[in-house]
């Protein structure tokens, strides 16, 4: 056991946790934060997908004891955040979920590419969302719901393509 | 029973239609009801449940494909955290294997221990269950298991294990053949042979659908524990199917089916791979009640991969005879399925090829069919029925053939379809297989599509090079979703699990709120929503007010479950029975709290009045005086009071035909196999759509699958049975990179059978996209002389069938016939 002391949605913790525990198992198991969902544990779907210091990261192939300092946000702490609000207003009204397993990891990515990437392309916006998967939504609900939300700050998605138009730029 | 509803048509009653407001009822597009928890975190998945004193199974697995075992040692110290299928049968009563039998005649079933007892017949099979405080614990005592094993030969290409097996699975069957079965309509004997000899056009290919892994985001799960008051097990599982698990956990623990309780609480993606009883669930179910405390056990990605079922492996080698227009006359086929070790509970190890034989007609008109069969035992995972079951590797079979016909008789493809397809005008339509049509305009739909993607405006920019050397293709691909089968179909093909009535439990509480317990589970479908659509449709109670208890075998009527796209059907149906009950109870009660005859009470929109307008009721205050006020009540009024069972049966319970054409244009890079999709077109008839934005994210969905099932998954085994993918970078999951939004057009064709006219369409998506895409590539290759006979088209397969064109003019890949190889 080693003891480690860290933010988790802003609030101090200290906890003693075994090396080989990754992140979040402590967050599930430790902390009860059961929102961080498990879909691979090898770092390829994303539905683990939280915030470290301000970044998306993926809690399964982080360990937990890496964490001693850093401040840790899971999908239980996004409860004032306005861009959270807009995108899960969005994610609803675009029907970016099914299931819901992808969702918390779905909207921490989302969350990422509008404010950092305000205004951008959908195959940007694609891309950057290819580290998370989805198994239910085929992802037209996921890209729609995160164009609505850069419209709505002023930042509409570049040029790209209606769903009612072919979608690839080579289209004739 | 007579259903109340015997269509849809509320004015046949005699109460005034429940108007709903256009964004509540039957047709709007209302926002999920489920969404708030699931975006805020507080799913309830199995993973997330806790419970006191609750410990941790992990499963030590066998490490080979096939193999007798000689001796299973239990680590030293950890041997009361250690158990095998004798500590199992060693029980009272003993647990006993699963074992499933389908009816039809020469069938062969397996026994499958829920821990391996004598062999190991695939990678993965467990073989014993491990015990700790935390999961990390019990993997670590899982990994101290050995387990003695002499090798055997691994059986694992279907067409080996048939035709030259180096083993047997099942030795006691004397081949590897769980059944064969042969399906035939039209034309017979010389009759058959002289339309062959006749045909303008015959071609004959080898096709192959990949072996696929289903999942689902989330894994399997169990957390159970023994309720002493109850004297009750109870599970939480994610399941699809909770009452089927309780029958199934029932037969093998031998404890009777009311001792056991099965909840599936938040399920994470379905699709086919919780429609099991699995044994795992078995063995959890016999450990807590023997050690008296609460286990869990959470399936892993790499247990999901290597260990657990598997779908989609087919073989076919088919002849299509078609006139010199391309229209179809004849198919003969012989089509193997790779089934796996064991023949799974409940759908057995041939449902995929029963469906495989009554099926591959699709919707076209023709004068001789003949499809035999065999459902092939390997030392792989079983298969399940994943989204779309068979027709997505029937889809690709007879689609990608009509375009070798068309190409062979020199017509587009689609008119080779147009000039076989069912007419709208002979709607009902009974097929060469007596597949029972009950609506649709199948040619519309592929002109619609046709037009959508601007066919001509392709054929145009192939005549001209692409200025980065790809090649261009267009195809398209139609099919029939039979959904929501009934009785006649699950019992002719044999299944063990026969669907037969559904039933919603109603019930509306003091305050007026509306209680809706069925049988079904909803993991992602939306039934959340679009059940308290229906309520609203017939109660005209406000969504918002409904809630759905579903997925719990303790609260709710019995039901096969969810599966085979019949939700919005069966459920729906019973749903809109049950409200159209309660709506009787209701104007009962008015009456007498009226003191107006019956025909003078009438609800809408959540209120109950009398015609003269004297009196007027919210549905709260109507509940009211029934819970809380019975004293207002005249004698006479119905004491059966505001819970009430309906139940369904479609009028016709051969199912639902939900249909669609996928068209696509592809660029294939012949230097790199690459293959892009340029635009996707799906023109898709569901009959009434219930929550239209619900069933576009079916059909999204379903087709982001498909295009899986399409371009990039596989499961790959070695010649010794080795699952090749054990991740989820090794097994290829699209991603949003590689899904397009595919453009939706919608024709609605209601069923006369059902509720509103709802088809069932859940599956659709997954079944065309390899079929069009397949069609689409080879469109693209043609100038080359290549062509793609087997899926998934990875640019590995793209380039192996360019190179065999170019060694020789040979139709197809080099792999076609035989060999895991891609
Ligand atoms: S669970 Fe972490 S990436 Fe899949
Ligand atoms: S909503 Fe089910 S995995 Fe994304």
């Amino acid at each position: 056991m080693t003891t480690i002391r860290l933010t988790v949605n802003g609030r101090a913790i200290e906890a003693d946790v075994q090396p080989r525990t990754h992140l979040a198992d402590f967050l599930r198991e430790q902390q009860l934060l059961t929102g961080t969902n498990l879909g691979c544990e090898h770092g390829v779907c994303g539905a683990c997908t939280l915030e470290i210091d301000g970044a998306p990261a993926r809690s399964c192939i982080t360990y937990a004891i890496d964490c001693d300092g850093a401040s840790v946000r899971t999908i239980e702490g996004f409860g004032g955040d306005a861009p959270m609000a807009a995108l899960r207003a969005a994610f609803s009204a675009e029907h970016a979920l099914q299931c819901g397993y992808c969702t918390p990891g779905m909207l921490v990515t989302a969350r990422d590419i509008v404010i950092r990437l305000p205004g951008v392309p959908e195959d940007r916006i694609r891309k950057e969302l290819s580290g998370n998967l989805c198994r239910c939504t085929g992802y037209a609900g996921i890209v729609r719901a995160i164009r609505a939300v850069m419209a709505q700050s002023g930042t509409p998605s570049g040029p790209s393509l209606a769903s009612t138009e072919p979608f690839a730029s080579t289209a004739p | 029973m007579t259903p109340i509803l015997p269509a849809y048509s509320l004015m046949d009653h005699d109460i005034a239609r429940a108007r709903p407001l256009p964004t509540t009822g039957v047709g709007a597009s209302l926002q999920r009801k489920e969404d708030r928890r699931f975006l805020a975190g507080e799913g309830e998945f199995v993973g997330n449940i806790k419970l006191p004193g609750m410990l941790h199974v992990a499963f030590a697995r066998s490490a080979v494909a096939h193999g007798r075992i000689l001796a299973v040692h239990k680590p030293a110290g950890f041997e009361d955290a250690v158990f095998t299928m004798a500590d199992l049968e060693a029980g009272s009563p003993p647990v006993g294997p699963i074992r499933v039998l389908s009816s039809l005649p020469g069938f062969k079933p397996s026994s499958q221990w829920p821990l391996a007892r004598d062999k190991v017949r695939q990678v993965g099979e467990p073989i014993a269950m491990c015990v700790a405080a935390s999961r990390a614990e019990a993997e670590d005592i899982a990994d101290a298991v050995v387990a003695d094993i002499e090798d055997l030969p691994a059986v694992v290409d279907m067409l080996e294990a048939r035709d030259a097996p180096p083993a047997l699975v099942h030795e006691e069957w004397g081949d590897n053949i769980f059944l064969e079965t042969l399906v035939e309509g039209g034309l017979k004997g010389d009759a058959f042979e002289a339309l062959k000899r006749g045909a303008a056009v015959k071609v004959h290919r080898r096709l192959r659908t990949a072996r696929q892994s289903m999942a689902p985001m989330e894994g399997r799960g169990v957390v159970c524990s023994w309720n002493t008051r109850l004297d009750q097990l109870e599970m939480h599982t994610a399941a699809q199917m909770p009452h089927i698990n309780r029958a199934g956990l029932s037969e093998t623990l031998g404890i009777d089916q009311a001792s056991i309780r099965v909840i599936a609480p938040d399920v994470g993606g379905g699709f086919g791979y919780k429609g099991i009883l699995l044994p795992e669930e078995i063995c959890l179910a016999w450990l807590t009640r023997h050690i008296g405390r609460p286990v869990k056990w959470i399936e892993d990605r790499r247990e999901q991969l290597i260990a657990n079922t598997n779908c989609r492996e087919h073989h076919y080698d088919i002849t299509v005879y078609a006139d010199a227009r391309g229209r179809l006359l004849a198919i003969d086929c012989d089509s193997v399925i790779d089934s796996g070790a064991y023949s799974s509970y409940p759908f057995s190890a041939c449902l995929e090829a029963a469906q495989v034989g009554s099926i591959l007609p699709g919707p076209y008109k023709m004068e001789a069919f003949r499809c035999r069969t065999w459902s092939v035992s390997t030392n792989k995972p079983p298969i399940l029925p994943y989204r779309g079951v068979a027709r997505a590797g029937v889809c690709f079979a007879i689609e990608t053939m009509v375009d070798a016909a068309a190409r062979a008789a020199g017509v587009e493809p689609h008119e080779a379809r147009l000039a076989s397809l069912i007419e709208a005008d002979e709607m009902p339509y009974d097929n060469i297989t007596r597949k029972h049509f009950d609506s649709g305009d199948y040619p519309e739909a592929i002109r619609r599509a046709m037009q959508a993607i601007d066919l001509p405006r392709w054929r145009a920019r192939q005549g001209a090079a692409e200025p980065d050397g790809r090649l261009i293709g267009v195809g398209h691909a139609v099919f029939c979703e039979q959904a929501a089968h009934g009785t006649s179909v699950y019992y002719g093909w044999g299944i063990p699990m026969v669907p037969g009535h559904e039933q919603c439990g109603a019930r509306m509480t003091p305050d007026g709120r509306l209680e809706l317990r069925i049988g079904a589970q909803s993991h992602g479908q939306s039934l959340e929503t679009t059940l308290a659509q229906v309520a609203n449709e017939i109660l005209g109670i406000d969504p918002d007010h409904v809630r759905l208890v579903h997925g719990d075998t303790g609260m709710t009527p019995y039901s096969t479950g969810t599966w085979g796209s019949r939700s919005m059907v069966m459920s729906g149906g019973a749903v809109a029975e049950a409200c159209a009950l309660m709506v009787e109870r209701v104007r009962d009660i008015a009456a007498h709290l009226f003191q107006v005859p019956l025909d003078q009470v009438m609800l809408a929109q959540g209120r109950v009045s009398d015609r003269a307008g004297g009196h007027s009721l919210t549905l709260a205050e109507l509940a009211h005086v029934w819970y809380r006020q019975p004293q207002r009540l005249p004698p006479g009024v119905n004491p059966a009071g505001l819970e009430v069972i309906g139940g369904y049966k479609a009028r016709v319970d051969t199912g639902t035909f939900s249909y669609a054409c996928h068209a696509v244009a592809v660029a294939v890079d012949p230097g790199t196999g690459a293959v892009e999709l340029l635009d996707y077109v799906i023109v898709e008839d569901a009959g009434t759509l219930v929550n239209p934005m619900v069933v576009d994210g079916q059909i999204y969905g379903g087709t982001a699958q498909g295009i899986g099932t399409a371009l990039f998954e596989e499961m790959r085994y070695d010649s010794q049975g080795q699952p090749l993918a054990s991740t989820l970078a090794d097994y290829m999951l699209p991603g949003a990179t590689e899904v397009p939004a595919p453009r939706i057009i919608h024709m609605e064709t209601p069923s006369p059978y059902t509720t509103f006219g709802q088809k069932g369409m859940g599956e659709g998506g997954a079944i065309a996209p390899g079929a069009a895409i397949a069609n689409a590539v080879n469109d693209a290759l043609r100038p080359l002389g290549a062509e793609l006979t087997e899926l998934p088209m990875s640019p590995r397969r793209v380039m192996a069938a360019i190179a065999a064109s170019r060694a020789g003019g040979v139709i197809g890949s080099p792999h076609a016939a035989k060999g895991q190889a891609a």
